[in-house]
């Protein structure tokens, strides 16, 4: 009997839901697995239908996006009960994303710099989206626009994750036969992605790490041979689970972390500064100073992608 | 006053939804779109170093 899937995308830009049609023939495959009842991307689903659905209905779910607002946080919990397995898919949902970036502002600094302090738009009166709004008979909804961005785990139940920014397809694919074939492993896992250091798949050559400075990229022609990290740049590899195909070193750009941490570390961003902290080429309190103080903006470097899901998680307020 | 709305509208990338407002005679009253989603790139690229802007703003729309 054919599966029943139901695919959205939370706070996304669409680029998972676009990597589950870059499987390109095997897409036929996945309509062959399964039926698709909700796919807003590519297919005309509407919400009231998914509401209709019988509890567990859906043999799995596949969220993108973080959590931004009430809007993704209501269909992320009516596909939670829907659906009896829910994956995480992509580093949004995984990890927070980019998305999660925002979290270093509150609900006011990014709606005031939107829609009245950027430089193309025009807001005399200094509107701002509302959450109710009326005029005569008519009202009007809009989600609310929530203080912090989460990941989908840190609103719901999830069964799996399918890391990356975007999943690499073929990654996607094998993790939908795992559903197909009911050889999932056990709940917490991550599917779709390799299980060790990216580092450790890196083709490129490895020495002894003594930093003395974090470089940025027009400083430094790097060698195409060797290590980024060795050659100053920060590079994610050492923390960051393996399984994109080193698509960005191949390219001679340095890891930003997108496919999340490897099993058993919490915190991306900081085991990368305890990383660092390890491969400083100095060892009096002010010469380690001046080498830290060469890395620019630490925190959406270090945390580029996981901001949500690390242990700082969003600026006080 | 009836209302019918259609969401999530599905022939745009990113999120829509409209709502159409019938009159007594059920003709079209007014329609409303509405855009519920925002990131706020434009907020947290501030102050990022400059070779990381490329790095991010595709992350905008990856359709």
């Amino acid at each position: 009997m054919k599966l029943k899937f139901g695919i959205y995308w939370g706070a996304a830009c669409g680029g998972c839901d676009v990597a589950i049609l870059d499987t390109h023939e095997k897409i036929l495959e996945i309509a062959d697995m399964a039926d698709i009842f909700l796919w807003p991307l590519a297919m005309d689903f509407k919400y009231k239908k998914i509401r209709a659905l019988e509890d567990n209905y859906l043999d799995a779910s596949f969220f993108s996006g973080a959590i931004r607002n009430s809007e993704n946080e209501e269909i992320a919990r009516l596909l939670r009960r829907k659906s009896k397995v829910m994956v995480a898919l992509g580093a949004c949902a995984h990890i927070g994303g980019i998305p999660g970036l925002a979290n270093m502002y509150t609900r006011e600094d990014v709606l005031n710099r939107v829609y009245r302090e950027s430089e193309s738009t025009i807001n005399e009166e200094g509107i701002i989206p509302r959450e109710a709004w009326s005029e005569g008979e008519y009202e009007l909804e809009l989600p609310r626009f929530y203080n912090t961005v989460k990941t989908l785990d840190q609103i719901i139940n999830v069964e799996y994750y399918i890391p990356g920014c975007p999943p690499v397809p073929l990654q996607i694919y094998s993790a939908l036969t795992l559903v197909r074939d009911g050889m999932l492993p056990p709940k917490g896992s991550v599917i779709g992605a390799g299980d060790r250091a990216l580092c450790e798949q890196c083709p490129r050559v490895k020495e002894e790490k003594k930093l003395t400075g974090i470089k940025r990229v027009h400083e430094v022609i790097p060698d195409p041979e060797k290590c980024l990290l060795e050659q100053g740049l920060i590079c994610l590899g050492p923390v960051t689970r393996s399984g994109c195909g080193s698509r960005c070193i191949k390219s001679g750009v340095p890891c930003r972390g997108c496919y999340g941490p490897v099993d058993d570390v919490k915190d991306q961003g900081f085991a990368m500064l305890s990383a660092l902290a390890s491969s400083l080429d100095a060892k009096e309190q002010k010469d380690i100073d001046a080498i830290i103080d060469t890395i620019e903006d630490p925190l959406r470097t270090l945390h580029r992608f996981s901001l949500a899901a690390s242990m700082l998680r969003r600026k006080k307020v | 006053m009836k209302r019918i709305e259609i969401d999530p509208i599905t022939r745009l990338e990113g999120h829509g939804k409209i709502t159409i407002f019938l009159n007594e005679q059920g003709e079209v009253d007014n329609v409303y779109l509405q855009i519920p989603e925002l990131r706020g790139f434009e907020k947290f690229v501030e102050g990022l170093p400059v070779e990381e802007i490329p790095r991010v703003v595709p992350r905008i729309c990856g359709v």
